[in-house]
């Protein structure tokens, strides 16, 4: 019996696609067996995300309606022979599937599959209650920005209150360590200040995430990238293992290496 | 606990912060959550950005108020708000509504109280400190 999460941050644009994406190649990589489920219906992005556009035949919604076997819609990823997408329908909208048959399907491929990943659409509407219906767990992602960090607290609200997802994990995407050091981005300590929830892990601002997702590929395959170093330790830590948070001010050019080597820090 | 209040009414004049109608609240308040109360609120928790809290008598924060708070919301211009840490988007008192100063950046990292003194809403330090102890 595997386990229901939900992906979700209230504001777009934050990562949600990239993070389930790429939670799921790592959790595949580790070897557990993976589906992903692109609840976005009428904006699927996974697919594209993942590089298996081309191959879709039935989604979601087909499954739903009973047009097909949930089998029939299940797309095998080209890396990872344990990962799998459920794509969305882009031609219908998010009314055309019920919280309820939400509930069901992930039940379904629950008894299937060690984890159920959900990447949930934008906002707070019927797209999303679709998305989290199913769901036993929830991650809520955001960016050190106020408007992404105040959408956040929205979620975590609607979702203990509402959905009775108590204890939802966070990640932080998209921090710039070096504008945090500045004092010009919301740090780890603000956002978790506002939050008030447990952080799950925090992804540093990284343009190999840019290059990776427009070839279709996640970034977690690449083993120098420091996002994918992210996302991988992520993932082990869903599996329960403890992974301490990497070390961000690792990163930089030639300046910061001399002014290390300078001692100044 | 009744001799507590007294010495609180004592020291602070904060005689009507006592009072039977008061709930309290053990969360956090976040985002788009809006909490009305025809008495005084009592939270223990935080009042995050985008959160209300609209109270006919008194509202005390055991945290950090971020949000919008509304104390004395039927015209009680006796009504206070105390918070742990006073942050608030806006804070209304009766029919006073104030907001921090825009160039205002830091906050003292002490518990305060805001009123109304001579019709203007005035925000002081809390002592902290009970006679006694």
């Amino acid at each position: 019996m595997g386990e229901v999460v939900v992906i979700t941050s209230g504001k777009g644009g934050v990562g949600k696609t990239t993070a389930t994406a790429n939670i799921g190649a790592a959790l595949a990589g580790f070897g557990h067996k993976v589906v992903l489920v692109d609840a976005d219906i009428g904006l699927r992005n996974l697919d594209v995300v993942l590089g298996l556009e081309n191959r879709i035949v039935y989604h979601l919604v087909d499954v739903v309606r009973g047009r097909c076997r949930l089998r029939q819609a299940l797309i095998k990823d080209k890396r990872y022979d344990n990962l799998f997408l459920l794509p969305a329908a882009q031609t219908e909208d998010k009314t055309a599937v019920s919280p309820e048959q939400m509930r069901e399907l992930c039940a379904e491929l629950q008894e299937e599959f060690e984890w159920v990943i959900v990447d949930s659409p934008a906002g707070i509407e019927q797209g999303f209650r679709n998305a989290v219906a199913g769901a036993q767990k929830a991650i809520v992602i955001t960016t050190p920005e106020v408007a992404a960090v105040r959408d956040a607290d929205r979620v975590i609200g609607l979702l203990a209150g509402e959905f009775d997802l108590r204890d939802p994990k966070l990640v932080l995407n998209r921090i710039r360590p070096r504008m945090v050091r500045y004092g010009d981005m919301m740090s780890i300590e603000d956002v978790i200040d506002i939050l008030a929830i447990e952080l799950l892990g925090v992804v540093p601002e990284d343009e190999q995430v840019v290059v990776a997702t427009n070839r279709g590929e996640p970034v977690v395959q690449d083993p120098r990238s420091r996002s994918g170093e992210a996302f991988r330790n992520i993932a082990r830590r869903m599996k329960g293992e403890a992974v301490p948070l990497m070390n961000l001010d690792r990163e930089g050019g030639w300046v910061e290496k001399l002014r290390r080597l300078m001692g100044f820090k | 606990m009744k001799a507590e209040a007294t010495e609180l009414e004592l020291s602070h004049g904060l005689a009507h912060l006592v009072d039977d109608h008061t709930i309290l609240v053990r969360r956090t308040l976040r985002s788009g959550q809006r909490l009305c109360y025809n008495g005084n609120v009592v939270i223990l928790g935080d009042v995050n950005p985008g959160a209300e809290v609209v109270a006919a008598g008194n509202v005390i924060v055991m945290g950090v108020l971020r949000g919008v708070v509304h104390a004395g919301a039927n015209g009680n211009e006796e009504a206070v708000v105390l918070a742990f840490r006073l942050r608030p988007t806006q804070l209304r008192i009766a029919g006073h509504i104030t907001r921090p100063p825009d160039d205002e950046t830091t906050a003292p990292d002490q518990p305060e109280v805001a009123r109304i003194r001579d019709g203007v809403v005035t925000i002081e330090a809390f002592p902290g400190w009970l006679p006694g102890r």
